[in-house]
């Protein structure tokens, strides 16, 4: 199946694959999240940061095409793939590695066709891809945080997503991996993908193209050396931003969500 | 001691009960995996009215019983295919309303009063070639459909907010569930009846769900399961002389009881381990 798709872009050329303009989401009359305009292009990396209930799920939820605007534009040149925030009903699915991988083939093929041997090569080899080809027949609720989430990326990458969403992906994994899975988010970025990443960690965005800070509106959107100032993030994370004496000077903290819940 | 099975009306029952466990182990696994036991349990009830109306203007029980719980799939399972939550309420409203019109048309409009009990707990003796039939058909449908629609069901099901992004646009395949459950439904009142279709349905898959960790030994224990329970219940209702599909009924649960114990227990005893495992 991968003979198939279309060749991907280079870096940075072409026209955008997401353009929002002045995009208003909700799920019913009263927008959750208005006045978002950014653009994504292919190889680049966008941090999405918020606080919980800042819009970030809801924006990921419009550009899955599961909500519609309710006011401004929102255009997709291709369709995104997702990595999403892992839930309890999902750990006991009785579903492999492989299975998951296996569902990014739906789209390519016509309703009557089951899974051949095209597709299971290609589910193999995003696997292979993501480091996980040998626990392919692994439950997927015994894998751990971290390798579900490169399972989650195996799909997209069989799904052939030059858009690729991650919803906090880096959320209760340990260090390595991390720093595995940033390390393959780059990757992505490097062979033309456009890639969203929702996330808490200040820090790690700034490694990122673009920072698009929500707080139930567009703070701001740009690289994050210009972006991330003092005043963009108090409006970003509002009384969650605390400043820490620090030898030399002072520092900024935000403080940790109290709550898990999903911010739609 | 298994000289029960000598009579034909037993050899019916056994015939269609093994018929009909292909179709409830096969989409029992998808009813309990997409959390739709309520609306299956909703939908078998919503057909009461449906033979009624059937038996008392004299058209075919099985049209009229699919009738009914085809309009029950359309409007109430599509809210519970969604998994959106809210629509629990509205399937009890609808399966309390359903089951009272039925009963009302019965005793009232048809007086035919004393066929009430047959529909609502089956008539599993009574069998005849029809029921079969219908049961064969549904079996068929559901295998085909389980090959065809599996993976889309199972992808909607793991992560319903992606199946657009997965290519599962149109609602369609989740409808085709809804229906087969309806048809099954239909095709399991004749044996035990409307409120205890679930025994059938659901039942054996939520006993064998605490078993397998895949879909296809999932699948395949369901249906082994499903006709197990199915043949003993009806072979203990004889020997006892008690109603086929109560009998059936309480056999499933008893067996889902014992296995979910059994697991319970084996946790228990790895957690003791463990604990020893430790101290030592």
């Amino acid at each position: 199946m991968s003979d198939a798709s279309p060749p991907i872009a280079p870096p940075g050329a072409g026209a955008a694959l997401v353009t929002a303009a002045d995009l208003a989401v909700g799920y019913s009359a009263a927008p959750v999240l208005t006045g978002v305009s950014f653009a994504l292009h292919a190889g680049e990396r966008i941090g999405v940061l918020g606080p919980n209930g800042g819009g970030k799920t809801t924006l990921f939820r419009a550009l899955l095409d599961e909500l519609r605007p309710l006011a401004g534009e929102l255009r997709l040149a291709v369709r995104a793939g997702t990595v999403p925030q892992t839930e309890r009903s999902r750990l006991d699915f009785p579903v492999s590695a492989l299975d998951v991988a296996l569902m990014g083939t739906i789209a390519g093929r016509p309703w009557w066709r089951r899974p051949g041997r095209a597709e299971r090569a290609a589910a193999h080899a995003a696997l292979r891809r993501v480091g996980l080809d040998a626990l392919a027949e692994r439950s997927f609720g015994e894998l751990s945080g971290g390798q579900r989430q490169r399972v989650l990326v195996a799909r997209a990458l069989v799904q052939d997503a030059r858009i690729v969403l991650l919803d906090e992906p880096f959320t209760g994994l340990d260090n390595v991996s991390a720093q595995r899975l940033e390390q393959l988010l780059d990757e992505l970025a490097a062979e033309g993908r456009g890639v969203l990443i929702a996330t808490h960690d200040v820090d790690q965005a700034r490694a990122w193209d673009q920072v698009l800070c929500l707080n139930r509106r567009q703070v701001a959107f740009g690289p994050p050396a210009q972006t991330l100032t003092l005043d963009v993030l108090a409006a970003t994370y509002g009384r969650s931003i605390v400043t820490l004496p620090q030898d030399g000077g002072e520092r900024l903290a935000i403080l940790p969500p109290h709550h898990h819940d999903h911010d739609h | 001691m298994f000289e029960a099975f000598d009579y034909p009306f037993m050899q019916r029952a056994l015939v269609e009960l093994l018929v009909l466990s292909i179709a409830a182990g096969t989409l029992g696994t998808w009813i309990v995996l997409r959390g739709l036991a309520f609306y299956s349990h909703g939908v078998a009830a919503a057909a009461f009215p449906g033979l009624v109306l059937a038996d008392g203007l004299g058209f075919s029980a099985a049209l009229g019983a699919f009738g009914v719980a085809l309009l029950f799939a359309l409007t109430v399972g599509r809210l519970a295919a969604r998994e959106e939550g809210g629509h629990d309420a509205l399937t009890a409203l609808v399966l309390v309303a359903a089951l009272a019109i039925g009963v009302v048309l019965a005793s009232d409009v048809f007086e035919s009063g004393a066929n009430v009990e047959t529909l609502l707990f089956g008539s599993l003796l009574a069998i005849g070639a029809d029921d079969i039939r219908l049961a064969a058909l549904v079996s068929a449908l559901a295998l085909l459909a389980t090959f065809v629609l599996g993976q889309r069901w199972l992808a909607a099901g793991f992560d319903p907010g992606a199946a657009r992004s997965l290519g599962i646009r149109s609602p369609v395949a989740d409808l085709v569930l809804l229906a087969l459950i309806a048809l099954a439904a239909v095709a399991t009142l004749s044996a035990v009846g409307a409120l205890l279709a679930t025994a059938l349905l659901v039942v054996p898959a939520a006993t064998t769900r605490l078993l397998t960790r895949r879909l296809l030994p999932w699948h395949l224990a369901t249906v082994a399961l499903a006709a197990a329970e199915g043949t003993a219940g009806l072979w203990l209702s004889f020997e006892t002389n008690a109603p086929p599909g109560a009998t059936i009924a309480v056999i499933a649960g008893g067996g889902f009881a014992l296995v979910a114990l059994g697991r319970a227990a084996a946790a228990g005893l790895t957690h003791l381990r463990a604990r020893k495992v430790v101290a030592a």
